[in-house]
């Protein structure tokens, strides 16, 4: 990557302020193309932060149409700047300003859209998860929409490299919300499957327009979990009154169905919506798997039939699968 | 370095030939032995402060690596830049900081001063040192922190930000057990195991600098190797090392280098006859003026 100076790119409005780093909407002098600059603040009580190091690395290897592109890197005396491909807005801004024309509640987007969304997004992941690379923040926040309909994952602040075995990672990670209960009950060997059960609650909040489990704390996100999917035992989970965050304490609820609370979805979303929303961390779908479910049947051909149109080679799904790499 | 496309994360940016004829450190004047036993006494040092630091041994080893390509190049990080023994703790705190084992300024400080503070380290010091007692004062910590987040700028500045290192242990072993070694005798498979991984922490230390100028799949296959001729493990008759991507005439050149470390070593000791390697800028100056003047001695 080369050493240009700052300026050749015009900063404009600020988008957004992080923990460790200012986006700001900029301009690219020479070809005028849109882009968004991330000012990383140097200032910290730790040097450069780890969270950019750690972006920087991953997005370096993560080229993916479904993933934020990061197009340079522009490193001064004083101050350390990421220069990303430009997208209109975050999953979060789209659905508080989306109303339906057919009504219903605010932020709650369409069914083609949702299912276009979470494609892309499953997409993302699984390209990610083929990388060995865990996101770990996954939310509608870090998810960027482009005018066109395209989302890409980004904010990879937070995302690691897993090597084997996967341990002693810090359980600090991923937004109350779409956390998963075995980092909330304080797994520290926890896998890909954390992005699954985030990706799960996101497909949720885009049926109603709210989040699924907007839990406050540690234990009243998990009970807010519990009240739905019901309250985990020994029966239902061995071993998990092994984890540090079990309680005997707990009140214990039923199984709910997801229709009752998802009545808008369909019977094939309501399906792949239980895999991916799986309690046990092992029972839970991969990308890939969800990616392969047939409520994506007539995406996944769509593609194949455009990817054969622009010959290339498109992989029979299923096939798919069976490639992941061996690292 | 060379630019890498795909399963990038089992590969290394290869140096150049012309950044290893040319470092920056060599432009400024320090003669080419001389950088080879200061990133030799950096990289020891390094090694030291990770068993002292408790960190995992490819945080270690990563962090050996990245001071290595910092040092390499015209455009690389100069041993008359910043003090050597700070630019080896700048590489150790930067490659802890985002793994899962993050260390702070201060532990790596500590330690630093501790291994730097008699006449001479070695591993023993790390094995069964003893830090609790060591502290560093309120004004030299603030005046050493900020120095060491400029070098770990610096480093970064250099890299590129390019500061993913992939690593020749996990391949070892999964080779091992390609080559049926463990099944064999489960014994005997350990025995290989273990000196393979000697090899290639030895290697570390290697003024070849075997970790910049060839892939991991190389060094493991070489190591395996060595490992197995010593343990006396029959290995497959035919060209195994081939299945791994390596032919055998780098085989031959690593085995040739992992082997000659230890030769390296010795001749260390020889040279410096207990003096130190410096590892100050001020130490390095006076080295390059003890050998002028002795030159000038000679010549008289």
């Amino acid at each position: 990557m080369d050493k240009r100076h700052p300026s050749s790119f015009q900063q404009l409005e600020k988008l957004g302020e992080g923990t460790y780093a200012t986006v700001f909407k900029g301009r690219n002098g020479s070809t005028g193309q849109f882009v968004a600059l991330k000012e990383i603040h140097l200032d910290s009580e730790e040097g450069t932060p780890s969270t950019a190091i750690r972006e920087i690395s991953l997005m370096k290897e993560l080229k993916h149409e479904n993933i934020v592109s990061l197009y340079d890197v522009i490193h001064t005396e004083n101050k350390l700047m990421l220069v990303f491909e430009y997208m209109d807005k975050d999953l979060k801004k789209y659905m508080d300003s989306y109303q339906a024309p057919g009504g219903g509640p605010r932020g709650a987007l369409e069914a083609n859209t949702i299912k276009s969304f979470m494609w892309q997004l499953l997409r993302g992941i699984a390209f990610c998860h083929e990388n060995r690379v865990l996101h770990r923040d996954l939310k509608p926040q870090n998810l960027l929409i482009n005018t066109q309909g395209q989302l890409k994952l980004a904010d990879f602040g937070l995302a690691r490299a897993f090597g084997i075995p996967v341990n002693t990672f810090s359980n600090e990670v991923v937004t109350l919300w779409y956390r998963a209960p075995d980092v909330l009950l304080g797994s520290r060997t926890y896998n890909t499957s954390i992005d699954i059960w985030s990706a799960g609650c996101i497909m949720a909040e885009m049926f109603t327009g709210r989040p699924l489990f907007p839990g406050t704390t540690n234990e009243d996100q998990l009970q807010k979990i519990f009240r739905l999917m019901g309250t985990p035992s020994e029966r239902s989970w061995p071993g998990i009154s092994s984890f540090p965050e079990y309680k005997t304490t707990w009140p214990v609820y039923a199984t709910q169905e997801l229709r009752a609370i998802l009545p808008q979805m369909d019977g094939l979303g309501l399906q792949l919506l239980g895999q991916m929303l799986q309690m046990r961390p092992e029972m839970r779908c991969s990308a890939q798997q969800a990616l392969n479910h047939p409520w994506f049947a007539e995406l996944n051909q769509r593609s194949q039939q455009q990817a054969a149109a622009q010959g290339q080679f498109a992989p029979v799904q299923g096939m798919v699968a069976g490639q992941q790499r061996a690292y | 370095m060379a630019i890498i496309t795909g399963l990038s994360h089992l590969a290394n940016p290869l140096a150049t030939a012309v950044q290893l004829e040319t470092s920056s450190s060599h432009l400024d004047g320090i003669p080419k032995d001389l950088e080879d036993w200061v990133r030799f006494e950096s990289s020891k040092l390094l090694q030291a402060a990770g068993i002292l630091l408790r960190l995992p041994q490819e945080l270690i080893a990563q962090s050996i690596i990245i001071l290595c390509r910092y040092w390499i190049g015209a455009d690389g990080g100069s041993m008359l830049d910043h003090d050597p023994k700070d630019a080896a703790a700048a590489a150790l705190y930067m490659t802890a900081k985002p793994s899962p084992h993050p260390v702070s300024v201060r532990q790596v400080f500590v330690v630093f001063s501790y291994l730097t503070s008699r006449s001479g380290f070695d591993y023993k010091m790390a094995n069964e040192g003893d830090v609790t007692n060591w502290h560093i004062s309120g004004v030299d910590y603030e005046a050493a922190r900020s120095r060491l987040y400029a070098i770990e700028a610096h480093i970064l500045q250099v890299l590129g930000l390019a500061t993913h290192v992939a690593l020749p242990f996990t391949l070892c072993i999964n080779y091992l057990q390609t080559l049926d070694v463990f099944k064999a005798s489960r014994r005997e498979g350990e025995a290989v195991a273990k000196l393979a991984f000697q090899h290639l922490n030895t290697a570390l230390l290697s003024p070849q600098l075997l970790y910049l100028t060839h892939q991991p799949t190389a060094l493991a296959t070489a190591a395996i190797y060595l490992a197995a001729r010593e343990v006396k493990v029959k290995l497959p008759e035919t060209s195994w090392w081939e299945v791994f991507d390596v032919d055998r005439e780098e085989l031959g050149f690593l085995a040739v280098a992992m082997r000659s470390v230890e030769g390296f070593a010795r001749e260390e000791r020889l040279k410096w006859e207990g003096r130190r390697v410096p590892m100050t800028i001020e130490g390095l100056r006076e080295e390059i003026e003890r050998r002028r003047t002795r030159e000038v001695g000679g010549a008289r």
